[in-house]
């Protein structure tokens, strides 16, 4: 009993794609700290697009892994991705400004380890299998950074273990209401491993696109962005929170629009439900 | 779950590379080396934990009974989900026994752990047969083994043409405890060591009570042990390839491979772990 996995030929070349994704998600974080260099906290919405960018990167490269038929289902891949890449986050988180930088290389060690293992050990023998794992932690170790610098505003590790509640009018310094203190992490660690399983696993097979898999990877990058939005008001000011949220709903909405129209495209043919018209003069 | 069919699906057990030999025991003395120079023998009694907590992981996925996309047609024994998912339930089921248990101290958390992971599985295995039995109205029958090894039933009489077997054995639904439980104590094993590191570390760095950081202390742990636990899982999953009925499965032999990818694997990723708040407030 065996599926064949069938990838669509063509398409943008993985390695140009690679390099988006990395220098995209890379700058796109570092855009964050212009909340530390200001002073402010309007562009933290910044973390949540380098979490989107990562995620189009680790889709194509789920691609590319999977379409040696793994034999362990698509989403294994997405959860070893976030699995190493979560510890390689906020290891690198703790390093202040160089956090990102950090975190790309632990992620880099810690995949590298993975893929030598799955070759050489467990024998998968499959060509791509450790640049495929380090591409796949880096990926995880920039949605979890990025979704949490989205979450509280900054990359910083004692950023992300410190709040303030307001009580009585007294403000007060606390770890509870904080991204790790609350355990908000384990949120972000589904919602990213949700965002990168999902969508090859729903476009593999016949007439796979890459333009519709991509589109797809945006569109759910976009809809994990929506509830880190939300979780933000606890930690972010009101209108930095609301920035973000609005930025997250339009950038998903235009990509959901975008990811019908194609796949209306590389359909057969599909049925507009439309509403049963009520005869007149009643039936 | 479409991915099925690994390339080393019908080959014998490979062993390891003797790259992966050299590079295994290389990594793990680094490991165990950089624990002891970071936080001296606490740090390398703590990986020490972690190794074996990994081990158990990746020991116990093999004797979870998976049966992939084709259980779900009723075409192959198990449970119809993929190895990474159902590793994933049974270790965070296990994760939250454990925690919980916690405070009543190590003996105590760890049997939680493993009644939490074996009663997930048991409950999963218990009502996958009954969806099977009563809803698909198709018998257990394994289509590896003659005789189920516990009970003497026999299966050829059962087993429908064209499949490898079809429902939960018995002696699936066993091994699926023992593998939840495996898991539920592999995965509490590691959040409690790293628990004790950060209950150590984090009051001295922040100038807090271990009252104040224990949301911090426990988030983190938790998170780091969800993650090592999906690594592992994982990596059990690629040596799988695929589907397995249980420990009297044939595949079940390919075991020490993972073994010794799970204990390198969960080295490096441990010493990330361990090593975590060393460079907090140096950069």
């Amino acid at each position: 009993m065996s599926v064949k996995i069938e990838v669509g030929a063509g398409g943008i070349p993985h390695n140009r794609i690679l390099i988006y994704g990395l220098v995209g998600s890379l700058v796109l974080i570092y855009l964050t700290y212009l909340n530390t260099y200001f002073q402010t906290e309007y562009f933290a919405f910044f973390g949540g697009l380098a979490a989107v960018a990562a995620l189009i990167w680790g889709t194509d490269t789920i691609k590319h892994l999977c379409s040696y038929g793994l034999g362990t289902g698509v989403p294994s891949a997405g959860m070893i991705a976030l699995g190493s890449g979560v510890i390689a986050a906020l290891f690198g988180a703790t390093t202040g400004i160089f956090a990102p930088i950090v975190t790309i290389v632990i992620a880099a060690i810690i995949g590298a380890v993975a893929g030598i293992m799955a070759n050489h050990v467990v024998r998968m023998d499959i060509p791509v299998m450790i640049v495929s794992l380090i591409e796949l932690a880096i990926v995880g170790a920039m949605t979890v950074l990025g979704l949490a610098a989205m979450a509280c505003g900054t990359f910083e590790f004692l950023g992300m273990i410190t709040g303030t509640v307001s009580f009585l009018g007294f403000t007060v310094q606390t770890y509870e209401t904080s991204v790790i203190g609350g355990s908000i992490i384990a949120v972000i660690f589904m919602l990213g491993a949700i965002a990168i399983q999902h969508s090859f696993n729903a476009c593999l097979g016949p007439g796979e696109q890459q333009d519709r898999t991509l589109m797809l990877a945006a569109e759910c990058g976009f809809l994990s962005m929506i509830p880190v939005a939300i979780i933000s008001f606890a930690f972010i000011g009101t209108y930095a929170a609301l920035v973000a949220l609005v930025i997250s709903i339009v950038g998903w909405f235009y990509t959901y629009r975008k990811y019908i129209v194609l796949s209306k495209r590389d359909a057969y043919a599909w049925l507009d439900a439309k509403p049963i018209l009520e005869p007149k003069g009643g039936a | 779950m479409s991915a099925l069919g690994g390339p080393k699906q019908t080959g014998g057990v490979q062993s390891p590379t003797a790259i992966g030999i050299v590079l295994s025991i290389v990594l793990i003395v680094v490991a165990l080396g950089l624990a002891y120079f970071l936080v001296q023998m606490a740090g390398v009694l703590a990986l020490v934990g972690i190794i074996i907590g990994g081990v158990l992981v990746a020991f116990g996925v093999h004797f979870v009974p998976v049966g992939g996309a084709p259980a779900a047609m009723g075409q192959s024994p198990g449970i119809a989900t993929g190895v990474a998912m159902l590793a994933a339930g049974a270790g965070l089921a296990g994760l939250f026994g454990g925690a919980w248990a916690a405070p009543l101290g190590l003996p105590v958390a760890l049997a939680g752990g493993a009644v939490g992971g074996g009663l997930l599985m048991a409950i999963t295995c218990t009502m996958v047969n009954v969806i099977y039995v009563f809803g698909m109205g198709i018998p257990a029958a394994s289509g590896k083994v003659d005789k189920d090894p516990i009970t003497g039933d026999t299966f050829p009489e059962y087993k429908s043409q064209g499949t490898e077997g079809h429902g939960l054995p018995f002696i699936s639904w066993v091994g699926g405890v023992i593998g939840g439980a495996l898991g539920g104590l592999g995965g509490t094993l590691i959040y409690l060591e790293l628990l004790d590191i950060y209950q150590a570390q984090l009051p001295v760095l922040l100038n807090a009570t271990v009252e104040q950081i224990a949301p911090v202390a426990i988030s983190l742990a938790g998170i780091f042990a969800v993650a090592m636990f999906l690594i592992n899982a994982v990596l059990a999953a690629y040596n799988i390839t695929g589907t397995i009925e249980g420990p009297h499965d044939p595949k079940f032999k390919r075991f020490p491979r993972a073994v010794v990818a799970a204990a390198v694997a969960s080295a490096v990723a441990g010493i990330f772990a361990i090593g975590l708040l060393q460079l907090v407030g140096v950069f």
